[in-house]
């Protein structure tokens, strides 16, 4: 494989590791910057899409947990990767309206810590969940047929890189424009905006601000979801994989600067490709390269790369 | 025992400032009743747990148990040093406890065995390690401190994963433990002779009980005094103690510090426990675990934290099991994330605070 090629896979891996990080961190950031709350829970919302999508994608067979002990050990509903990936959103949409109702209200007004400490309880309560009724070994989620090779267009095609990962980045992509576009350029983004600068006067002006940000947090829980489907197929699924994306997650929102999308996809392409390069040259050094970007980055401008200062407590 | 060389260490001072270094050791208030009650505790539990006849038959208990009961009550009784008494989360305390884990174990196979170095060498690493990582993670507060000092411990984990394999162990974990005899005659394995063995088992229970016993003192000790305060002051209100003059960074990395202090004598016991160091001592659930034990054992008290750390142990160790239902055991770490979210919840004061609660309800008023 000459050179150019070899780059060039290890940018688009790592842009399509990157991606994954960008669902998950814009979700997080504009949770953080509305809300004002920290969610240790987010990559419990992963682990439900990616499950949720494997379920609604493939028929799977299950050989431990609970449900395989009580005789559904065929589960699945194999309606293909499309339906999954249009279905997932809406459920995990609607399990983050939920949780916004139920947990982040009654913990609107109590401290950080004690946020970071019920997310986190919540977190491993769906683990466990999942552990119990799907059993803690790994479960096939396969790439589609039709993405497993390299994509047949000319130039990409001499690549070796699945086409699924392609579509990683472009789903991505076109979720982010969106999600940018509604927060800049629409009614309900200008009424988000204004509450994170001061909420007071903007319910002093006859505007509810509850409705908004359950419907923040539940688009931001929606982006974990997708992110749990099309980073599903590339990675071993079981129910620890919520808790792992989660540190690289935060920390893409901290480096990139809380409340800003541009700083979480910022943050999410340097981060995806650092790993990446690094796991092609020093590849024993790749995950603590992570961190050390992350800690560095963090001394040098704390409020993250594209965050303002005051946006920080 | 570790507190006599302070003033003995300072040569040439003059009769008056040797009994005034004495006299700021000296006991006060119910620092007595404190330290003999958990002497007195200390000295009954392993026979309770493990070998009275009814009670022990009901609990399962075991004497390596009781042992590592009491070694992760210090790393919670210092953890909550930090969270409940200064009001910081740290996600990285499994930095200190994985961290002095291997610097003793490394120092047992390369300078010397003697459990009471080991413990020392793992202790002096762990809070070097924590006045770095403390004055790098304290420049931000809240979430981000809770991420900072996350970070930091996660690069340790995957540093000694890979890059330091060549010591660490790697994947494996670090198998060269040799622990040798205490103060060079006493097997840790051995059992103590007669009823002090009856009632306490082996050398390392006495060893750790007293360790343990020294770490209440001194969390007692601290957080009695005027430093102990500023802590609580910080936590209660950041503004107020800076605009009293109090320089508010410094008290907090001490505070950190100090609980990495506590945290690093567990972890070295750790290693000297089970003659080994696992790469997961590194992890960042290994730092959730600890917040777990702190928070459902109740934050902001001397003893709660222990009490955490038994109940946690005796569930993930014998409820995990299948005693006394085999239906649980493998919810165990379901029914305690539960427990954890309703604890935070409606108790936020934890078991601890839960039981002041309702003697103060039985006996019809406070204390």
């Amino acid at each position: 494989m000459s050179f150019h090629i070899e780059a060039i896979t290890v940018l688009l891996n790592g842009l399509q590791q990157g991606a994954i990080y960008i669902l998950l961190a814009v979700g997080l950031s504009i949770i953080l910057g509305t809300l004002k709350f920290v969610n240790f829970a987010h990559g419990a919302l992963y682990l439900i899409g990616t499950y949720a999508g494997l379920l609604l994608a493939l028929e799977i067979n299950l050989t431990s947990g609970l449900l395989q002990e009580w005789g559904f050990s065929e589960l699945g509903l194999g309606l293909g990767y499309i339906p999954a990936l249009l279905i997932v959103p809406f459920v995990v949409f609607v399990v983050g309206l939920a949780m916004e109702r139920f947990v982040v209200e009654p913990f609107k007004d109590r401290p950080d810590t004690d946020q970071i400490l019920v997310t986190f309880g919540l977190a491993i309560i769906v683990q466990e969940l999942f552990r119990a009724f799907f059993g803690s070994s790994s479960l096939p989620f396969s790439q589609p047929a039709w993405a497993q090779g390299p994509p047949q267009v000319p130039f990409l095609a001499a690549i070796p890189i699945s086409s699924w990962r392609y579509y990683v980045i472009g789903i991505t992509a076109v979720l982010v424009l969106i999600v940018y576009l509604l927060v800049e350029f629409t009614d309900f983004g200008l009424i988000v905006r204004a509450g994170t600068r001061d909420p007071e006067m903007v319910e002093l002006l006859g505007i509810r601000l509850s409705r908004p940000y359950i419907v923040v947090f539940g688009i931001g829980a929606a982006l974990a979801g997708v992110a749990g489907v099309v980073g599903g197929p590339l990675n071993p699924v079981n129910p620890t994989i919520g808790n792992e994306i989660l540190v690289p997650a935060f920390l893409t929102v901290v480096i990139g600067g809380v409340g800003s999308i541009a700083g979480a996809v910022l943050g999410g392409v340097l981060f995806g490709l650092t790993q990446a390069i690094l796991v092609a040259t020093y590849s024993a050094w790749a995950q603590v390269g992570l961190y050390a970007i992350a800690a560095l980055v963090l001394l040098v401008r704390p409020q993250g790369l594209l965050g303002e200062a005051e946006v920080a407590p | 025992m570790s507190d006599e060389p302070a003033p003995a260490s300072e040569p040439e001072t003059e009769a008056g400032a040797l009994t005034d270094a004495i006299g700021v050791w000296a006991p006060r208030g119910n620092e007595v009743r404190v330290v003999a009650g958990t002497a007195v505790v200390l000295a009954l539990f392993p026979f309770v747990f493990s070998r009275m006849p009814v009670v022990s038959d009901l609990l399962q208990g075991y004497q390596s148990l009781a042992t590592l009961i009491l070694i992760w009550g210090i790393f919670a009784l210092g953890f909550d040093l930090l969270l409940g008494y200064t009001g910081l989360l740290s996600f990285g305390h499994a930095a200190f406890w994985g961290g002095a884990a291997y610097a003793a174990g490394v120092f047992s196979q390369q300078v010397s065995g003697s459990p009471v170095l080991m413990v020392a060498a793992g202790t002096a690493f762990a809070v070097l390690l924590a006045w770095v990582l403390g004055f790098l993670s304290l420049r931000r507060g809240g979430i981000y401190f809770a991420i900072l000092t996350l970070a930091f411990a996660q690069m340790m984990f995957y540093m000694s994963s890979s890059p330091l394999a060549f010591i660490t162990g790697g994947e494996n974990g670090f198998t060269g433990v040799e622990t040798g005899e205490l103060l060079g005659t006493f097997a840790l394995e051995a059992e103590l002779p007669s009823v002090v063995g009856l009632l306490l088992g082996t050398w390392l229970y006495l060893f750790v009980g007293i360790i343990t016993l020294l770490c209440v003192a001194l969390a007692y000790r601290i957080l009695h005094s005027p430093y102990g305060m500023v802590f609580r002051a910080i936590r209660e209100n950041e503004q107020r103690a800076e605009f009293v003059g109090l320089n508010v960074w410094r008290y907090r990395l001490m505070s950190f510090i100090l609980s990495g202090l506590f945290a690093g004598i567990a972890g070295s016991l750790f290693t000297i426990h089970g003659s080994y160091v696992p790469l997961s001592s590194l992890y960042w659930t290994e730092s959730g675990e600890i917040v777990i034990m702190t928070v459902l054992g109740g934050t902001g008290s001397l003893f709660g934290p222990m009490v955490g750390a038994g109940v946690y142990l005796y569930v993930e160790n014998i409820v995990s099991g299948g005693h006394p239902v085999d239906f649980i055991a493998p919810f165990w770490h379901l029914i305690l994330g539960l427990v954890f979210v309703v604890v935070i919840w409606i108790f936020p004061r934890g078991i601890w605070g839960f039981v002041r609660d309702v003697r103060d309800f039985v006996t019809g008023g406070e204390d």
